[in-house]
């Protein structure tokens, strides 16, 4: 019967949104490095511990008042809370559970929740037992009454700011992935100042004179000079002492330049991961983003087109050399292998990237970037770059959307501007919106002025506008001429006035920008009017 | 029939050497070696050896007389740099179009005489970036204009005499008569700036403008023929 209760319980828990969100609420609270809400959450923590320690350090020489002592219960009481939530979010307790019923399920052997409970207090325990968890669990401690006078333990509430402070916990992680160096370096210090403690006693305590009255007095002067600080107080009397002293001060500057080195090398390492994950995190507040990968001098090109038009993008090259050049420009950039999955994955390929942009100068990275990006997404937009001719094919069959020849563009300029300067120049400084006017699509939207109108009703030339054509995969207008098959599209050049348009149609219009903004406002707000009416 | 010289052999050579009809122009590539003249001649085109260096094989190849266009586009810009400086030198009229790898030998080239500087990661970026945020424009015009469709951008200078001379661009109704859209017209008596043709002030047109415009080839060619007809419509 309890089995059976467990076990509904914790198919009720899967089952439940709300369980699911609050969860997934207290997890961006609490532990999510990434979420919008935790830095709020930690700055709140900082400045109650910092308070408290003001009382603490009141508390010394002046009673606390009773508003103080309240303000403590309640600080205690949010830290149990903290401490309680923390070990609720390690680990989900019902997918214990049920990954155990479904094991003996299997298995055809009956299930013993004792097992799983089992599981469970040791999964806890594991959490528990961490060094931030028993911080935790120290600092609620003098909450306590009878414990409040140990003031070893109010002092484990200092500690807790290491919870909060995101350096401090990066300096532990460096001195964590350091161990085995400070490991080493820690045996040959004790070594040291053993066989210094010892000769400098050996030397200094038989001296009529001497300041070494006691082993301790030797490991103390010998830990003070290896550490380079010398306070004075004890000096050697002997000169086999000041020998010892003088071996003692070298080996401490090479102590001291080792673990420095350590902890320097291990920072950069270090560093070097922590800016990735800035960026990640940046990436991670985008919502349409383009990926380019590439920043060659065709990706820097496209990099500052779509910052001239605000657009947000990240970059990811092999090239340390691109990659700096891209941070000192401002832009957002990933030092590693595009064709890596993770590192599209972590890009955002499939968490808000609109586009992958492959524009490195290899055709054979190109086309695995190409199809590395559509494996991982299937419905995403790709341009790639091709040197080589013969490679264009390999481009679309690798699910490339366009493929840029920078040689075969570069000649048709040029071709264009021996035949046709002037004209190519005006069509090119439109493109580019170098000039005066640019061509822009307006969409025929359902339930706007446009709809169902035929293109005479629509005075272009008193709207200061030039259309050019129609694009257009509706069938009706199959029938009117100057018809371009365009992929599954077709474009109507210079459309009749009897044209009539069809919801999904695209014009083409030439104009200056406002112009075109005007006629756009236009057809929007026709739409709500329309909505409206209805 | 203009000329033309193309020096520098590259995948961009033949692209552009490609795309130029040979009933309008007459192509001449330039190589280094014997060998580079072979491949180019058995591409079908003509080529002739010669070493850019030397002036006099610059003249002997026709430049300073008849060559009407230089093309340089060598791989090193110091090499385009040189050529342009001794094509310049020879001819004050030939007009030269040179590629640049860095960005910063464009302005080299400039002072050095060419009168357009083709940089092909410039171009294959604004390409992609066109592609990126207005696809349909870049996939209509790529498709019509600059593909392989009857459709095309022309410009057409006014002949003295022409019936266009002194003819308001509203009267001229091209879209209905000739369907053919104006886009721009360059005012040579003005500022000798593109005016686009978006609803504005009308032109009056004069002898020595330039027509932009767009439409299928029959179309232009024969209104080409009507504008360059001198005398009466």
């Amino acid at each position: 019967m309890l089995t059976r209760l467990i076990i509904h319980i914790a198919y009720s828990l899967q089952l439940s949104s709300i369980y699911q969100r609050s969860k997934r609420f207290f997890h961006n609270l609490l532990e999510n490095p990434n979420s919008v809400i935790k830095p709020y959450f930690d700055v709140f923590m900082i400045c109650l511990v910092m308070f408290n320690v003001f009382l603490l350090i009141r508390e010394v020489n002046t009673p606390l008042t009773d508003a103080e002592l309240l303000f403590e219960d309640i600080l205690v009481g949010i830290f149990i809370t903290e401490y309680l939530l923390r070990v609720w979010l390690y680990r989900d307790t019902h997918k214990i559970i049920l990954e155990a019923y479904e094991k003996a399920t299997y298995l055809g052997i009956p299930f013993n929740p004792a097992h799983a409970i089992k599981v469970i207090i040791s999964t806890k325990l594991e959490y528990m037992l961490s060094p931030l968890a028993l911080i935790d669990l120290l600092a609620i401690l003098p909450g306590y009454r009878p414990l409040r006078m140990y003031r070893m333990l109010q002092m484990f509430r200092l500690f807790k700011l290491f919870r909060y402070f995101n350096s401090i916990k990066l300096f532990s992680e460096i001195l964590a992935s350091k161990r085995f160096d400070l490991y080493t370096l820690a045996t040959f210090l004790g070594i040291l100042v053993f066989i210094g403690s010892t000769a400098i006693y050996m030397f200094e305590f038989p001296a009529q004179n001497g300041h070494i009255k006691n082993l301790f007095d030797a490991f103390y002067f010998s830990v003070v000079t290896v550490a380079t600080v010398g306070y004075g107080d004890i000096s050697p009397q002997t000169n086999g002492g000041r020998i010892v002293t003088m071996a003692l001060i070298m080996s401490g500057l090479g102590v001291l330049s080792f673990f420095v080195s350590i902890i320097v090398s291990a920072f950069n390492d270090k560093m070097t991961v922590l800016r990735e994950n800035r960026v990640y995190t940046e990436i991670g507040r985008y919502n349409h983003f383009v990926i380019i990968c590439g920043f060659g001098r065709v990706g820097q090109h496209i990099a500052a087109q779509l910052q001239k038009d605000k657009l947000q993008f990240v970059i990811i090259d092999t090239d340390p050399t691109s990659i700096l050049f891209a941070k000192q420009s401002g832009y957002l950039a990933i030092q590693a292998d595009a064709s890596k999955n993770q590192i599209l994955c972590n890009a955002g390929i499939n968490a808000g990237a609109t586009a992958v942009l492959c524009t490195t100068g290899n055709d054979v990275i190109n086309v695995y970037i190409t199809l590395t990006s559509r494996h991982l997404n299937p419905n995403i937009r790709i341009i790639s770059r091709v040197n080589r001719e013969e490679n264009v094919q390999k481009f679309y069959q690798a699910g490339a959307n366009n493929v840029i020849q920078p040689f075969e563009i570069a000649g048709m300029v040029v071709a264009e501007y021996v035949g046709q300067p002037v004209a190519f120049e005006a069509i090119l400084g439109i493109i580019r919106e170098e000039q005066q006017c640019v061509m822009e699509t307006l969409c025929v939207q359902t339930d706007s002025m446009l709809d169902g109108q035929s293109l005479g009703s629509i005075n272009f030339d008193q709207r200061k506008l030039l259309l050019i054509g129609v694009i257009s995969e509706n069938s009706l207008h199959s029938q009117h001429k100057n018809r371009y098959t365009i992929k599954n599209q077709h474009f109507y050049f210079n459309p009749p006035d009897h044209f009539k348009l069809q919801q999904g149609d695209l014009l083409m219009v030439m104009g200056r920008d406002y112009s075109i903004e005007h006629f756009r406002g236009l057809i929007e707000r026709s739409r709500l009017t329309l909505r409206k009416k209805r | 029939m203009k000329r033309i010289a193309v020096f520098g052999y590259s995948s961009l050579s033949f692209e552009a050497m490609g795309r130029l009809t040979p009933d309008h122009y007459s192509l001449l590539f330039l190589a280094k070696n014997t060998d580079e003249a072979a491949l180019v001649r058995a591409k079908g085109f003509a080529a002739e050896t010669i070493d850019f260096r030397n002036d006099n094989e610059l003249r002997a190849i026709g430049i300073g007389t008849d060559i009407d266009v230089i093309f340089c586009f060598y791989p090193d810009d110091s090499d385009n740099v040189f050529l342009t400086i001794s094509a310049r030198a020879l001819d004050k009229h030939v007009s030269i179009i040179a590629i640049v790898d860095d960005p910063e030998s464009a302005p080299k080239l400039l002072a050095a005489g060419a009168n357009k500087i083709i940089d092909p990661y410039e171009i294959c970026g604004r390409k992609t970036h066109e592609m990126l945020t207005r696809p349909d424009i870049a996939n209509i015009l790529d498709n019509t204009v600059f593909g392989r469709h009857d459709l095309k951008l022309a410009q057409i200078e006014i002949p003295h005499g022409s019936w266009l001379d002194n003819i308001r661009t509203d009267q001229l109704d091209l879209k209905n008569r000739h369907n053919l859209l104006l886009i721009a017209v360059v005012d040579n008596t003005l500022d000798e700036q593109l005016h686009f043709m978006t609803g504005g002030n009308p032109l009056v047109l004069k002898s020595g403008d330039i027509l932009v415009v767009m439409g299928p080839t029959g179309k232009i060619k024969l209104f080409k023929n009507e504008v360059e007809h001198v005398g009466n419509r």
